[in-house]
C-alpha cells in the first residue's frame, strides 16, 4: 500500500501563495459629506436634527430614522464626554507600541449621538468615563477632510 | 415609544445624487479609500505535492487503482469510483491529446493581450482515457489548433524549475518534430 508510504517531511509538501487585490473608494454621502467639509474648511462640527422629534444625529443623517422626516443641519461644539475608553499597547499585527494609544468612547454635547476617536495630551492613569474633552484638530492647511482631521480628543482644561 | 404604530408622513424615499470619478478628483466629494492586504497559501496535499515534486524532476507522476485499473492524472489518493486508497505510482509520458481548447484574447483584468493564450485540457498518454490537466499551448497558430491534435510539453531548463505546473512551459504540436 504506497500511500503508507506519506510525506512526512514539511519541507517536501508543496503549497501556492497568492494574493488576492481589492480596492475601494468609499465615499461619506450626502451628509457625511457636509460633516467633513465643515470640519476641513471651517473646523466645526455638525450633527442632524430631526425636524419632527427633535432627536439629534450624530454623525449626521439626511432623515430621521425614527420617523422618516428631514432632518436640519445644527452647529454643535465639538465638546463630548468619554462615556467608555480602551488602553492599547499592541499594534493590529501584534506588536508592542512604544506609546500606548488610548481610544474612547465620546457622546457628543449637544446631540444623541457618540464618535469613537483618540484620547490625546493626558495621562493614561488619569482618564476616567464621564470626563470632558475637547477636539484637537490638524492645522487647516492639513485638512483633508477626514475622521483623521481631528487630531485627537483632550481633556477640557 | 409604541411599537408598531408611527405617523408616517414623510416620502418613503430620499432623493440620491450621482457622483461621477470627476467629483472625487477635483475633490468635490469627501470619501476614504483602501488597499486591503490579503495574501493566502493553498496546500497542495500529499498526492499533488509529489506530482508537482515530479515536474522537478521532469516527470509526470500519476497513481493507479488496481481494482478498476484507472491511471489518474494528477494523481489522487484514492479512487473516486472503487472508494478505496489507490495502490501505486506509475510515470506517464509527456505527450498528449488535446480534448477541448480555448483561445483568449484578454488578460483577468480584461485588458487585450498582445498574443493571444491558447489554454487546453491535454488528456496525457500513458494515463487512462480523458484523464489530464489544463495547460497553455505554445509554438502553434491559434487557427491550427484543432481537438485530437497530439503536444508534447515544452520543460523550463532543470535549473529553474521549483515544483511548480508551471515547470512544464507549454505544450506543443508533435507534427512540427
Amino acid at each position: 500500500m504506497v500511500f503508507n508510504e506519506k510525506i512526512v517531511n514539511p519541507a517536501d509538501l508543496r503549497h501556492v501563495s497568492g494574493k488576492i487585490e481589492l480596492y475601494w473608494v468609499y465615499t461619506s454621502g450626502e451628509a457625511g459629506d457636509a460633516f467633513f467639509k465643515k470640519l476641513r474648511d471651517e473646523g466645526k462640527f455638525i450633527a442632524a436634527k430631526c425636524k419632527k422629534c427633535g432627536h439629534v444625529f450624530f454623525p449626521p443623517r439626511i432623515y430621521c430614522e425614527f420617523d422618516f422626516s428631514e432632518t436640519e443641519y445644527v452647529e454643535i461644539s465639538g465638546k463630548g464626554c468619554v462615556l467608555a475608553f480602551s488602553i492599547v499597547n499592541y499594534d493590529s499585527d501584534g506588536n508592542r507600541l512604544e506609546e500606548p494609544e488610548i481610544y474612547a468612547l465620546i457622546g457628543m454635547d449637544g446631540t444623541n449621538g457618540k464618535i469613537i476617536h483618540m484620547l490625546g495630551e493626558v495621562e493614561s492613569e488619569k482618564i476616567e468615563a464621564g470626563m470632558e474633552v475637547e477636539p484637537v484638530l490638524k492645522p487647516e492647511n492639513e485638512r483633508e477632510g477626514r475622521i483623521t482631521d481631528i487630531l485627537y480628543f483632550k481633556p477640557v482644561s | 415609544m409604541a411599537v408598531g404604530k408611527k405617523d408616517i408622513s414623510a416620502p418613503p424615499y430620499v432623493e440620491g445624487r450621482e457622483i461621477e470619478s470627476d467629483n472625487l478628483e477635483k475633490e468635490g466629494v469627501t470619501y476614504v479609500e483602501d488597499h486591503p492586504h490579503i495574501s493566502y497559501q493553498f496546500t497542495a496535499g500529499q498526492a499533488i505535492s509529489k506530482f508537482l515534486n515530479g515536474l522537478k524532476e521532469g516527470k509526470i507522476l500519476a497513481t493507479k487503482c488496481n481494482k478498476c485499473r484507472r491511471v489518474m492524472v494528477p494523481p489522487r489518493t484514492f479512487c473516486e469510483l472503487c472508494f478505496k486508497p489507490a495502490d501505486e505510482w506509475v510515470e506517464v509520458r509527456d505527450t498528449g491529446t488535446v480534448e477541448t481548447f480555448s483561445i483568449s484574447y484578454i488578460d483577468p483584468d480584461a485588458k487585450p493581450l498582445d498574443e493571444p493564450e491558447i489554454v487546453a485540457v491535454i488528456s496525457i498518454d500513458g494515463a487512462s482515457p480523458k484523464m489530464g490537466i489544463l495547460h497553455k499551448l505554445g509554438e502553434v497558430e491559434p487557427e491550427k489548433v484543432y481537438i485530437g491534435m497530439k503536444v508534447r510539453a515544452v520543460w523550463k531548463p532543470e535549473s529553474e524549475r521549483e515544483g511548480m505546473i508551471t515547470d512544464i512551459m507549454y505544450w506543443k504540436p508533435l507534427e512540427v518534430e
